[in-house]
């Protein structure tokens, strides 16, 4: 009897150990790999990760970089190229995984949004009080790494 | 005196007197020998040509020029250790220390071909040299790479494999020395355009360039009033941009030696930071004054 309980114990935290496990392999999208990217994106925020938008998303950011969220952020024509081509190949219709299915699922075939942070499954997943946006370490809600300590990595596992 | 050259031939000229110096110095050494004396010679003359050409093109190049000499002074070396800014003083009396051992090596050996007395004091004084250029390899490794990695051994904040490790530790010296070069390079740029704005311009200040770093201005976007908003008031600090969180790696040249060596990315970030903070362009003159207080933070 206490053989056949220690086996359902044991049975038990290796289902919750799996499942666990599975959950937390949601939350992940392919990180950025290309260093050039990193580099010129990644200057001034954190460089995002291509699958949160799809593919006509990051050709019109790509084609508005002077007016970059108020910032120009303009690039010479060859980095602008390789950086679309990134971007655009490594896109959300293009991304394996689940979130990334997730964040394209709440976009309209009509829409070229451009703010990750304005998609209705980010809202979603981000639900706290106002206090924790307002932390100093935050100081906007596309500031991933103040929370996600893996974020650069496409890792948002933590919550 | 002054005379200048564009930075980037000033830069090449150094690069290849310096190759010239080690390259004929170690010729010199390895064939110091009665089977290759000839070689020996030619390599001797050649090392002293290069000391001769550089202390002359030394002098000659105005203060500001990669291929001005550095004078060393005591009351430089006084005011370092008092305020612990700038360039380490070690840097101008290494410089002339390897100059004299070198310079009198070679000399030494010149006259020793008609006065063979002098050849034992020749070869003790170059071997001598050879300990002085180790030692000067060893502190120009210390000072730009063997520093950092050091830290990094000490407080390992990623997996550092011992290939990359291996390969850092050989090209920091050379990378190190050529940010000097690059952003002596950048400022000697932004002299001559601020001369062509101002004919009166008397070169880049520090405590202007403080001024503008400290300065609150209203032009440009309310949540970057000042360069101090994002890079903090500690140029040494490391930073955080005020609109997306993001961390910035200190602004002050010792506490971060990569800043200014690449002329497009400096460019670039004038740019756009001169429009965040001022609402316009900043002009040659602040940019050099910025730079110029950073070098010496």
């Amino acid at each position: 009897m206490i053989m056949f309980r220690t086996y359902a114990a044991a049975a038990l935290a290796a289902i919750a150990l799996m499942s666990s496990a599975h959950v937390v392999a949601d939350d992940r999208v392919p990180p950025v790999t290309n260093d050039l990217v990193r580099k010129e994106c990644g200057k001034c925020h954190m460089a995002f990760q291509p699958a949160f938008l799809p593919a006509r998303s990051w050709n019109r950011m790509m084609s508005e970089l002077a007016d970059h969220f108020g910032e120009n952020a303009s690039l010479s024509a060859n980095k602008v190229a390789a950086i679309r081509a990134y971007l655009t190949a490594n896109a959300a219709d293009a991304a394996p995984g689940k979130l990334a299915r997730k964040y394209l699922r709440r976009i309209g075939p009509g829409e070229t949004p451009q703010r990750i942070t304005d998609n209705p499954e980010f809202a979603r997943e981000h639900r706290f009080p106002e206090r924790v946006w307002k932390d100093p370490k935050v100081v906007t809600k596309s500031n991933c790494p103040a929370c996600h300590p893996r974020a650069e990595r496409g890792d948002y596992d933590d919550d | 005196m002054t005379f200048r050259l564009p930075p980037k031939i000033e830069i090449a000229l150094l690069k290849f007197w310096h190759a010239w110096l080690a390259g004929s110095f170690l010729i010199a050494y390895v064939t110091a020998d009665e089977d290759t004396y000839a070689m020996h010679l030619f390599a001797g003359y050649a090392v002293l040509a290069a000391i001769a050409a550089r202390l002359l093109v030394g002098v000659v190049m105005s203060v500001g020029s990669p291929l001005a000499l550095p004078r060393p002074s005591a009351k430089g070396l006084v005011t370092w250790l008092i305020e612990r800014k700038g360039r380490n003083p070690l840097f101008s009396w290494f410089a002339a220390v390897l100059f004299a051992v070198i310079g009198v090596s070679a000399a030494s050996g010149a006259l020793a071909d008609g006065w063979t007395w002098l050849e034992d004091p020749h070869e003790a004084v170059s071997e001598l040299a050879l300990g002085v250029m180790l030692g000067h390899v060893a502190f120009v490794t210390f000072m730009y790479g063997g520093k950092r990695l050091l830290m990094r051994f000490f407080r390992p904040r990623k997996a550092v494999t011992p290939a990359v490790l291996a390969c850092a530790l050989l090209a920091q010296p050379v990378l190190a020395q050529a940010g000097d070069a690059r952003r002596d390079a950048i400022l000697a740029g932004y002299t001559v355009q601020a001369r062509a704005a101002d004919p009166s311009f008397a070169g880049f200040s520090a405590e202007r360039g403080e001024k503008l770093f400290r300065a609150t201005a209203s032009g440009g976007d309310a949540r970057t009033p000042a360069c101090t908003s994002c890079h903090t008031e500690n140029p040494r600090a490391t930073g955080r941009n005020a609109k997306t969180g993001r961390e910035i790696e200190p602004i002050a040249v010792s506490a971060n030696p990569k800043r200014f060596t690449d002329k497009t990315e400096v460019e670039k970030q004038f740019g756009r930071d001169c429009k965040g903070v001022l609402g316009r362009e900043c002009t040659p003159r602040e940019k050099g004054d910025y730079i110029t207080f950073m070098l010496g933070q």
